[in-house]
């Protein structure tokens, strides 16, 4: 059919990019809700995780989670290489055009901080969700908090995290507002605030979940 | 004025080539940086030299046909304007530049700053049309368009297929041009009856010939002579979404 053959186009590819890729960065919204609990202690924190892990319907999200994630990966390594492949011969100069251009750090190593990230999430789950399991002695619940504070009391783990969540914040920043150009669905006379708000929200969004190491690192939650 | 200059010299398609530098005297302010390679030229041909191939034709920056890199810019750093408008005046005394022709998988060279930039047509031909009668020739205003749908369409429409968005992007991508028609067509009546099938042939086109696809970086647009707006691309994915779903 050719509507199916068309997704695999260049611009079929670039709207599924965007779609996976705002769609994982609503469920990074989400978790940062879950992380920011930390912050009432450990009661709610936990009890939050609980109610997540113990929901039916936490398989087929998870699963869903994994499909977006995967078919971002794929479609962005696939996108990487024909666009490689569509300049086989280099310039020998070749400068930034500045003026309206949004050409930035951010923009040129999406492929780079894509990468980081995907080798950030695997190591990400091994630390917590197939972590040490601590079980806490009232609730019965795992206790996760614990998880939290022993791991962020090792510096070496905060300046990993908080590392790691600028390279996100650096794949958001030009991510967030190409997403909104790949699909088209801004307002013509919006560009530029979708723009600078996509800018805003990648670094608040970062920031927020650097925060939150350093506050265990410093006995701000415990 | 006297202007340094390092050119890519190539003899011709599938063979090396290599930069090779020239200096050009006598340069007066007055002349567009295409009427000072005709001076370097003269001095080759004098020489009994190749003189160094590119391309022009109407240089009043409207035909579209000009262009190559400028040190690493495509028409060089001043905006909104092609090599041809490009003026001596505006460089100094002892100067260098580096030229280069586009690169890009799907604008082969053809010797020295000139490219094959047929593909271009390629995707025009895949759907930047429109199908009328034919007949007796109509009556202006026949089809009434508001002012701000035509000074849009325009805006699009302005496109002179130069090719230096493509030399600008990281990606090779021809989603400048290609959107420009899309969205130039896609705003008149005229563009109705092709609009599904338009965007889905001309991007499937796009994809042959080799481009690559849309970062949304922009470098494009800060290129273009003629200042066509990233914002095509992004009326082109839209109109590409709808048609996928239509159809
Ligand atoms: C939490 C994880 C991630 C989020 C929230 C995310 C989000 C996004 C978003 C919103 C875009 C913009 C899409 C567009 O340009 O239309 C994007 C692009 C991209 N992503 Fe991700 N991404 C994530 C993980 C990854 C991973 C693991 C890779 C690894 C390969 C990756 C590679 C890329 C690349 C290469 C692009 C740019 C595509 C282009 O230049 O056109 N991303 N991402
Ligand atoms: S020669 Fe026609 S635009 Fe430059």
């Amino acid at each position: 059919m050719r509507a199916l053959r068309m997704l695999g186009s260049s611009v079929g590819t670039k709207i599924i990019l965007a779609f996976t890729g705002l769609a994982l960065f609503g469920f990074l919204i989400v978790h940062l809700y879950g992380n920011l609990l930390a912050f009432l202690g450990p009661a709610s924190y936990n009890e939050h995780a609980h109610e997540l892990i113990s929901n039916p319907l936490i398989i087929p999200a998870e699963l869903g989670l994994v499909a977006l994630f995967l078919t971002h990966i794929v479609k962005a390594i696939g996108n990487f290489g024909k666009n490689r492949s569509a300049r086989p011969q280099a310039y020998g100069v070749k400068k930034w055009a500045g003026g309206p251009s949004r050409k930035s750090l951010a923009s040129t190593t999406m492929i780079f901080s894509g990468l980081a990230v995907l080798l950030f999430v695997v190591i990400h789950l091994k630390l917590f969700k197939y972590g040490p399991v601590y079980t806490d002695a009232v609730t019965g619940n795992r206790d996760l908090f614990r998880l939290l504070l022993d791991d962020f009391h090792k510096p070496g783990y905060v300046v990993g995290y908080v590392l790691a969540m600028l390279i996100i914040g650096l794949h958001l920043r030009h991510g967030i507002s190409s997403a909104t150009q790949s699909l088209g669905i801004v307002p013509e006379s919006w560009t530029m605030q979708v723009l600078r708000g996509g800018m805003a929200l990648a670094m608040l969004m970062a920031i927020l979940f650097a925060i939150i190491p350093i506050a265990v690192y410093f006995g701000v939650i415990r | 004025m006297r202007i340094h200059l390092t050119v890519w010299r190539q003899a011709g398609p599938n063979v090396g080539g290599a930069f090779h530098a020239y200096t050009a005297e006598n340069v007066s302010p007055d002349m567009s940086f295409l009427e000072m390679l005709d001076v370097v030229n003269e001095q080759l041909i004098k020489k009994g030299e190749e003189p160094i191939a590119f391309d022009s034709d109407c240089r009043e920056g409207i035909c579209g046909t000009c262009g190559f890199m400028i040190s690493g810019i495509p028409h060089g750093s001043q905006p909104h304007t092609t090599v041809c408008q490009l003026h001596m005046r505006k460089f100094n005394d002892g100067d260098s530049f580096t030229l280069e022709p586009w690169r890009a998988k799907a604008f082969p060279v053809l010797k020295d700053l000139v490219v094959d930039r047929s593909a271009f047509d390629r995707i025009i031909q895949a759907g930047g049309y429109t199908s009328v009668n034919t007949g007796g020739a109509k009556d202006a205003n026949n089809i009434l368009i508001g002012k701000d749908i035509a000074d849009a369409a325009m805006d699009s429409a302005e496109c002179i297929g130069c090719g230096a968005c493509v030399a600008a992007c990281k990606n090779a991508s021809a989603a400048l041009f290609t959107s420009a028609k899309i969205t130039h067509l896609s705003l008149l009546p005229q563009g109705q009856v092709e609009r599904t099938t338009r965007v889905l042939n001309m991007v499937e086109r796009m994809d042959t010939e080799g481009f690559g696809s849309c970062s949304n970086e922009g470098e494009c647009e800060a290129v273009c002579p003629k200042g066509i707006s990233l914002k095509n691309i992004a009326t082109m994915n839209k109109e590409f979404w709808k048609a996928v779903l239509q159809s």
